[in-house]
């Protein structure tokens, strides 16, 4: 049994209560909150206006002091400098010098890193090619519109690397292309084994990409767990193929009532989700070379960010002890080397990123399943026993009228 | 220190594109470029230059005490635009940001004030070149000798005027004056003595002489060189021509100097500045001078053809000791050394408060700075803080706001002190030590205070604090 590796954030009974000007209690931002983010998950801060969301990064920050209860980061106090160099942070707003240039904003926040002035160029036009602004970046961010502030916002809070990212609704103010690159990018950065806080009331973005989610309402956590868990009905099954005749839909109805003794509810054509149809239409504009001032098309996600995050002794100890009792496999989240960046839509790049690493023999099955970010919602984690033998009997039937029928259906 | 250098980088950079600081660094440069071409002084090349240096250095040392404590609405900024929790979210200590920022301000300073400096000296020389000439030769010898030197003052070493006050208190007891005084202070009249005597010794009657001693004169003594005699003579009665006849004698024969004689003839009332040859001075430094009441104008009574050398304005030897240029340098430290104080000003006042109070703050501290040597004449003339009583709510008040006052004046440098512009359009040596003194208390001491007191302020400050 290995041991569990220290969770890089935990609160416990964290409270915050704003006070007025003579310092009387007033509002009771967060209250009671006890949170664990584990290393390398994408975590969801859910809730509406006001819930205490931003009053909880901010801490986590250490911008704000709790009033009640203890707060630690990669076990240390959130004002701990060293702490500090392990963040990346995207505010809800981007609060940037509007006086600098792209080139300089990213500079100036790598300079705070202490990064050498070569890895300070190399990673700032690395993150202008990702974000898709390297054309625009002799402009002073005073003159770009929100969203592409908001990239700018992005490509600072990935300077130096972080082992953990702190996104502050992220897809504010952007355009479906630039929501869905930032998802995209989200989900490749966790991926690579980088622990991920996201907070949003946009639930799309939120259910796209995080594992497990914390709901805040008035402060207080009001529902918690793996997002998988918490939005399965369990009570339906649903079952998607190319398209069926009416006929076939006719005997799959007697089927499942032979067998089951339940009706269908519904039987319709899926509908395409209006963000991929977007994305398609704008894509295409992209390859007829329509020009634009605005952001162009995305580049790679940067090789720098892709690396293996850093080890903590613990970590280290661990594989050694694992080496020496089994055959090394490879994490599912490091395995896959990233290829020099290109200038590519960043979609292209990442559906190679995302493609599951060949798996040497013996290899354990990765913790988390493949999730196709382009498509539908991941397929469900596992089907109940009695769906089971219902899918098989229909998939039978499938295949049974493919073929000629060598006998009809019971 | 790399992250405070990031900080000071970015102040300067921001100093300079949100166009405060280039709305500062124009308006100098009108001044110092205007300036010469719409002041003219007594006419003289000499006051010319001094007029111009002056109101050009004055407008310089305001305005970029002014820059300062605008350029420190940058951290107010910050915290208000909120880009302080996107660089404070970073790994950077946050009395490295405060520290950052406040040499940012400085670095700035620093540069305007050079640039002032340069642009003020070229055009000290485009005026020399440029002015019509009265008296070619004599006003620029005038200029060269007088203002565009770096020249040592010493004062005369007066009398012990206590000797003969104490004799004549002794006098006075013998003889029973003070027997029937009242609330008689002992110490109180000896004083009063020693001041009629010092009063008697400055009038000098009609052909009358004194006797003045300076000491410690380390100029080179060389023959070919000299040094200069600065004084004020005042009459109590002004000669028609209002021309002042006297002669200065110098030197000392008993330490085997030679004897120079100098018949002067002057306008009365005002300041004349005579050369006499180093080799006057004496081995061991010190150079004996004597000024006789010569004699009364024509047809005037001799009683009328007093003159007095009044305390207000000391006779004085001057002597050569280094150049205009690093005399302009150092004149240049001291300016700079109040400017880093406000700087640190502004930044602590910021770190409290928002910009319009941080900023009325500032100015509060910079107007008492420089007024410091009347707040002192104040608590002068003002009631000792040990008479602490209740008796009144008016006399309470009172008592309190004395007692701030003399808290701030404890905690303010004394601008006054180290405003070197004076001595210095002067042809006064702007001194070294005076330099050190001032880079010390205000530049070093003071700033600290001020600065460790914004760190630790900033340090303790929830940045993203709300007041609802």
């Amino acid at each position: 049994m290995t041991e569990r590796t220290p969770p890089v954030v935990v609160t416990a009974g964290l409270g915050k209560t704003f006070k007025d000007f003579w310092r009387r209690p007033r509002v009771t931002a967060v209250k009671d909150l006890n949170l664990e983010i584990r290393p390398g998950e994408v975590f969801g801060l859910l809730g509406p206006n006001g819930s205490g969301k931003t009053t909880t990064i901010k801490m986590l920050l250490g911008l704000l002091y709790p009033t009640r209860g203890r707060i630690s980061v990669f076990g240390k106090a959130p004002t701990d400098v060293s702490v500090k160099a392990r963040i990346g942070f995207l505010p809800e707003e981007s609060y940037l010098y509007r006086f600098l240039v792209a080139h300089e904003t990213l500079d100036y926040f790598g300079r705070l890193f202490r990064l050498p002035a070569r890895v300070r160029k190399d990673r700032t036009e690395r993150l202008l090619d990702m974000v898709g602004l390297r054309h625009e970046a002799k402009r002073p961010i005073g003159e770009y519109s929100k969203g592409m502030a908001r990239r700018i916002g992005l490509a600072q809070a990935l300077i130096n690397d972080p082992e953990f990212l702190i996104l502050d609704e992220p897809t504010s103010g952007l355009d479906p292309i630039g929501a869905r690159q930032i998802k995209d990018l989200i989900r490749a950065l966790g991926d690579k084994g980088k622990t991920i806080l996201l907070s949003s009331h946009v639930l799309s973005d939120v259910e796209d990409v995080c594992d497990r989610v914390t709901i805040l309402y008035g402060g207080q956590q009001q529902a918690a767990g793996d997002i998988g868990e918490l939005l399965r009905k369990t009570d339906f099954t649903q079952i998607t193929t190319p398209a069926l005749s009416a006929d076939t839909i006719d005997q799959l109805r007697d089927l499942i009532r032979r067998l089951e003794h339940k009706d269908i509810i519904t039987v319709s054509n899926p509908r395409v989700r209006l963000e991929e149809f977007f994305l398609r239409i704008v894509e295409q504009a992209q390859a007829a070379n329509i020009g634009t001032s605005g952001v162009r098309g995305a580049g790679a996600v940067p090789e720098f960010l892709s690396q293996p995050t850093k080890t903590t002794s613990e970590e280290v100890v661990e594989s050694l002890v694992a080496a020496a009792t089994k055959p090394p496999a490879p994490r599912e989240r490091t395995a896959t080397p990233l290829a020099e960046p290109r200038p590519t839509p960043s979609a292209e790049v990442l559906k190679e990123l995302l493609s599951p690493p060949p798996s040497p023999p013996g290899a354990e099955p990765s913790g988390r399943p493949p999730r196709d970010l382009r498509g539908d919602r991941a397929p469900p984690r596992a089907a109940r026993k009695g769906d089971e033998r219902v899918i098989q009997s229909l998939i039978e039937g499938v295949e049974a009228k493919d073929e000629p029928a060598a006998e009809e259906l019971p | 220190m790399s992250k405070t250098w990031a900080v000071a980088r970015h102040m300067i950079a921001e100093g300079l594109r949100m166009k405060i600081a280039v709305v500062f660094l124009v308006l100098l440069g009108t001044v110092v470029l205007s300036l010469p071409f719409s002041i003219s002084g007594d006419s003289s090349l000499t006051g010319a230059v001094q007029s111009f240096m002056s109101y050009a250095l004055t407008a310089t040392a305001v305005l970029l005490g002014m820059l300062s404590i605008f350029l420190s609405r940058s951290l107010s900024d910050e915290l208000v635009h909120r880009q302080a929790f996107l660089v404070l979210s970073k790994p950077i200590p946050r009395w490295q940001f405060v520290l950052g920022k406040w040499l940012g301000i400085t670095l700035l300073n620093a540069a305007f004030l050079a640039f002032t400096g340069l642009a003020v000296y070229g055009m000290v020389r485009y005026l020399i070149h440029t002015h019509p000439p009265i008296d070619d030769h004599f006003d620029k010898q005038e200029l060269n000798n007088e203002v565009l030197v770096a020249r040592h003052a010493i004062r005369a070493t007066l009398p012990d005027f206590r000797k003969p006050a104490e004799a004549e208190f002794e006098r006075n007891v013998e003889e029973g004056r003070y027997v029937d005084v009242p609330d008689f202070d002992a110490e109180a009249e000896k004083q009063r003595l020693a001041k009629k005597h010092e009063a008697r010794w400055r009038v000098i009657g009609p052909l009358e002489s004194r006797q003045l001693l300076f000491e410690n004169v380390l100029c080179d003594r060389s023959p070919q060189n000299t040094v200069q005699i600065r004084y004020k003579a005042e009459v109590t009665n002004y000669p028609p021509d209002e021309i002042l006849r006297a002669a200065w004698r110098f030197g000392d024969p008993a330490k085997g100097t030679p004897i120079g004689d100098v018949p002067i003839r002057h306008v009365v009332g005002r300041f004349h500045t005579i050369r006499i040859p180093a080799n006057l001075v004496a081995e061991d430094r010190t150079l004996a001078a004597q000024i006789f009441n010569e004699n009364p104008f024509d047809g005037e009574p001799q009683f009328k053809n007093i003159l007095e050398l009044r305390s207000s304005a000391e006779v004085e030897v001057l002597f050569v000791v280094g150049t205009f240029e690093w005399n302009f340098v150092r004149l240049a430290a001291l300016m700079m050394c109040k400017l880093v104080f406000l700087a640190g000003v502004a930044i602590l006042a910021t770190t409290v408060f928002s910009y319009p109070v941080a900023c009325l703050c500032s100015f509060t501290v910079y107007i008492l700075s420089a007024a410091r040597s009347f707040l002192q004449e104040a608590f002068a003339s003002a009631p000792a803080s040990g008479a602490w009583t209740l008796d009144s709510a008016k006399e309470f008040l009172a008592q309190l706001i004395l007692f701030v006052l003399r808290l701030i004046y404890w905690v303010l440098p004394d601008f006054g002190r180290y405003d070197a512009v004076e001595d210095f359009i002067n042809g006064r040596n702007v001194s070294l030590v005076w330099v050190l003194q001032g880079v010390s208390e205000v530049g070093l001491l003071k700033t600290a205070v001020v600065l460790g007191l914004a760190m630790l302020l900033f340090h303790r400050r929830e940045i993203a604090e709300i007041s609802v």
